[in-house]
């Protein structure tokens, strides 16, 4: 196994194809790294979501309590 | 036979605390074989007699292709195992996919597109197989829009389960597509019935991509599923025990 390019710049440039192989590298990049962010933040808005649901009811029967 | 397997398969409390234990490990191994398999390809592999660097592109291409079509099965197959046998998980694994396989099926587009330019002379062109990727591309938004076009949610992923399943037959229209059809895009690099037409040292890298884009899809499907299960099954004292425990350690409600 041999690195294929002389150095730096020839690996970007690749021989005038650079800009093909790259930009299809940078949108595969972007977007298979959005799909495992995207649920990550999801999910710690469903979990922030969901603690206040509890709290709230947390709240809710406490207030109750003192009622009676 | 036993079918409890089965059923607790099912479970989306299963399913969530198995994955739990596999994810890091899973997650682990999909970095490695993507970073190594594309920095193999793009740098180590040998230059294309014909082509030059641009058959590069075929470390992305080739494996986003796999799975968009794979993906595509897995979603039908999960519509299906919903419609006969109303398993919620099923479901959900069938709605996580479709975004999943959209987004898979466009990068296969814009790979080929990108490849197609130095290669063909042209971004686009209306062949038989681009055009097939293209339909799959608006099956896959189908499916995705449908489940957001019923008030009921199982009258939504019922529609969007038929669609999937009818829309299986484009399936095999895409793979031999290259073979009915006069095209411009290259004939089958890798099948199952014959050695790859590739030489080993190009051949290899691709094996590692491909493996690497499948644990990848894992990955995706898994955590969006996850997601999916705690939002439906927010009332349930499981995931409330989860995100008490999240509470507490800060690192977890981040991640």
């Amino acid at each position: 196994m041999k690195f294929q390019f002389d150095n730096f710049s020839h690996l970007l440039n690749m021989d005038g194809h650079g800009a093909y192989v790259w930009a299809a590298v940078a949108v595969t990049v972007l977007l298979m790294t959005w799909l495992i962010i995207n649920p990550l933040l999801q999910r710690r808005d469903v979990f922030e979501e969901i603690a206040r649901e509890v709290s709230r009811e947390q709240l809710r029967q406490d207030a109750s309590r003192e009622g009676a | 036979m036993n079918w409890n397997w089965f059923y607790r398969m099912g479970s989306p409390r299963w399913f969530y605390e198995t994955t739990s234990r596999w994810l890091p490990w899973l997650g682990a191994l999909t970095f490695i074989l993507l970073v190594g398999g594309l920095v193999w390809g793009l740098a180590f592999a040998p230059q294309d007699a014909k082509q030059g660097n641009s058959f590069r592109i075929i470390y992305l291409h080739v494996p986003a292709s796999f799975l968009a079509l794979a993906g595509y099965f897995l979603m039908a197959a999960a519509g299906a195992i919903g419609l006969i046998w109303k398993m919620k998980l099923s479901y959900m694994v069938m709605k996580c996919a479709a975004p999943l396989g959209a987004v898979l099926t466009f990068l296969a587009l814009f790979t080929g597109a990108v490849w197609g330019k130095p290669t063909w002379g042209s971004y686009w062109v209306w062949d038989a197989r681009v055009t097939s990727m293209l339909i799959l591309l608006f099956l896959y938004l189908g499916v995705l829009a449908l489940q957001y076009a019923f008030n009921s949610k199982d009258v939504g992923n019922k529609a969007s389960a038929i669609l999937a399943l009818v829309g299986t037959v484009n399936i095999p229209i895409i793979y031999k597509s290259v073979d009915w059809w006069f095209t411009l895009h290259q004939p089958a690099t890798i099948t199952f019935t014959q050695a790859p037409s590739m030489h080993p040292a190009m051949f290899q890298p691709l094996l590692v991509m491909i493996l690497g884009f499948y644990c990848f899809y894992a990955v995706a499907l898994i955590l969006s599923v996850r997601v999916e299960i705690l939002a439906r099954e927010r009332k349930t004292s499981w995931v409330r025990e989860r995100v008490k425990q999240a509470a507490q350690n800060s690192l977890g409600a981040t991640l």
